[in-house]
């Protein structure tokens, strides 16, 4: 499966990868230039994290192995595909329960700000493109796609 | 090889998609008294209405077909018979198994209070069928009595005050969700169910039933001599395994069936997942629980390790709410509250490790405290637990997995 790696140490904080992420799944779409930044119906489905010493953290889905997020999905909306890898959500069949939030081990997920009804989940850009939009706007390549074993 | 898996719920599902990962040629086939297969965490959407038999389902339609499995719905089992290695049905049909899992799940617990296990307008919520049956009462104005102020009993009233019902909750406990929330987090949840139109007896217990003349619970009488006029009642006190045929068969287990580590009951080549185990049912452990079974019977040596149950998240009104632990406050430990306009949270802090947290209002990206209190990690001196994050632990493997550097 193909996997978003991360160097974080590459990394400098410039959070174009969040608003690449926004812009990709934002409604109505529209250029970069035009996009609201602070209207909170543009959520960033990966975020960065400071260290505490100068370094950055960036917390990207991992679409783990053995997905916990997928295991606590008590409607079904969450799933590994088998032939991508790629952790599928559904926001249609989601119960909004937020248990996957809860169970990620990395904090990664998080219940929409505006609604909460939905979860805010990397989604690979697997509509739009062949690359995942954070990968194809970090100025730094500190994250780029990978086939690794999983 | 013939894997039969009794239950289409959680268990028997992780299962059943497990089994046919491992082994793509084995015959699989599925038993369930469930005409639908259904989420039972969902059911009070189909209370509310906004979801149906068809939307209520937690895999893919085709989801039998695609994996190749027989399913019959609609049918329970009688009996097990371990010499023959086969069920009987209640439709007496014989099914003969090389490897059995029972994932019967849990029924409703009906508390022997007057004549709520005979009258026919008293139900639990735990089945389709439970969903369904209370269907038939629901009407604008009509009054239901919930008793217990549970998850199940607050998801309840939840949808019934969506359909307009005149919705009376009596608990037990002060305060509502006692399990889950402190005074201040369930304070909030009143705020909105009471300006919703529930009503709240707190600290209360139901006594005794007046009947009408057609076995209905007319009124429900409370322990201080409160009368409830009542067209419809709802008992959420709790579950019990679903296993009436089970204990006869030389299953061991007194209330529920005893497994080991491997999910491995004491017959041979008999497994048993989920609710009907004792273990912890919720849906997360019981999933676990049915994908270790799965790969026990398919000859691989698995244990079951994440235990841990502690753990509740709560969505009503679009107020979020996540509850770890227990929640009990002892001697000696640290209580650490922040509050703001939109936000409570409050934890405790035992030994320089976490034993409980509390988060009302946003729980973004908050994974981490389940992993933080099930390993145990002691925190540092002046750690900030609210601002704690996977940042502070952060590791990224050779395959880009994650992993917690401690």
């Amino acid at each position: 499966m193909k996997r978003i790696m991360i160097d974080d140490s590459k990394c400098d904080g410039c959070k174009n990868c969040s608003a690449a992420c926004m812009q990709a799944h934002r409604e109505p779409a529209g250029s970069i230039y035009d996009l609201d930044m602070s209207d909170p119906k543009n959520e960033t489905r990966n975020h960065i994290l400071a260290d505490g010493k100068g370094g950055y953290r960036p917390i990207f889905c991992r679409h783990c192995t053995l997905p916990e997020c997928a295991m606590s999905c008590m409607s079904g909306a969450l799933n590994k595909e088998k032939d991508t890898g790629l952790v599928r959500y559904d926001e249609k069949k989601c119960g909004a329960c937020f248990m996957c939030v809860m169970n990620c081990p990395y904090g990664v997920l998080k219940p929409d700000t505006l609604t909460r009804t939905k979860v805010i989940k990397c989604d690979f850009c697997l509509e739009a493109d062949s690359e995942p939009s954070c990968v194809k706007n970090c100025p730094k390549k500190a994250i780029w796609v990978q086939e690794v074993q999983a | 090889m013939r894997h039969v898996i009794i239950g289409v719920g959680a268990a028997g599902m992780t299962a059943a998609r497990r089994i046919r990962e491992l082994e793509p040629v084995a015959e699989i086939v599925m038993v369930s008294k469930d005409e639908h297969v259904h989420s039972r965490c969902m059911l009070h959407h189909y209370l509310s209405g906004h979801r149906d038999e068809r939307t209520l389902n937690f895999v893919s339609e085709d989801f039998f077909v695609r994996n190749n499995i027989t399913w019959l719905p609609s049918v329970a089992v009688q009996a097990l018979v371990p010499e023959r290695k086969n069920l009987i049905l209640t439709n007496h049909q014989v099914i003969c198994y090389d490897k059995l899992l029972i994932a019967t799940g849990a029924d409703s617990f009906m508390p022997p209070i007057g004549d709520f296990p005979t009258a026919s307008n008293v139900f639990g919520l735990r089945n389709l069928s439970d969903a369904q049956a209370i269907g038939a009462y629901i009407r604008p104005q009509g009054k239901v009595v919930i008793v217990g102020s549970g998850l199940v009993g607050m998801d309840a009233a939840y949808a019934l005050l969506e359909r307009q019902m005149d919705v009376t909750v009596v608990e037990m406990a002060e305060r509502i969700l006692p399990l889950q929330l402190d005074e201040v987090a369930g304070q909030e949840y009143r705020k909105r169910f009471e300006q919703a139109g529930c009503k709240f007896l707190l600290g209360r217990k139901a006594s005794e039933t007046v009947t009408d003349g057609q076995n209905r619970v007319c009124q429900l009488v409370l322990d201080d001599g409160t009368t409830l006029n009542c067209n419809l009642v709802i008992v959420a006190a709790g579950v019990h395994p679903a296993l009436g045929w089970g204990l006869g068969s030389g299953l061991e287990g007194e209330r529920s069936i005893s497994v080991n580590d491997c999910m491995e009951t004491n017959l041979p080549d008999v497994y048993a997942a989920g609710d009907v185990t004792g273990l912890s049912g919720i849906w997360p452990n019981a999933m676990k629980q049915g994908r270790i079974a799965a790969e026990n019977m398919c000859g691989f040596r698995m244990c079951y390790e994440d235990t841990y149950a502690l753990k509740n998240t709560i969505n009503f009104f679009g107020l979020v709410t996540l509850s770890l632990g227990k929640g009990q406050v002892q001697e000696g430990d640290q209580v650490v509250v922040s509050e703001d306009r939109h936000c409570y949270k409050r934890a405790i802090i035992r030994d320089h490790k976490l034993d409980s947290i509390l988060l009302q209002g946003n729980i973004d990206y908050a994974g981490i405290y389940q992993y933080l209190i099930k390993k145990q990690i002691p925190l540092e001196q002046g750690q900030d637990i609210f601002k704690t994050s996977f940042a502070d632990y952060y590791k990224v493997r050779l395959d880009g997995q994650y992993e917690y550097q401690l």
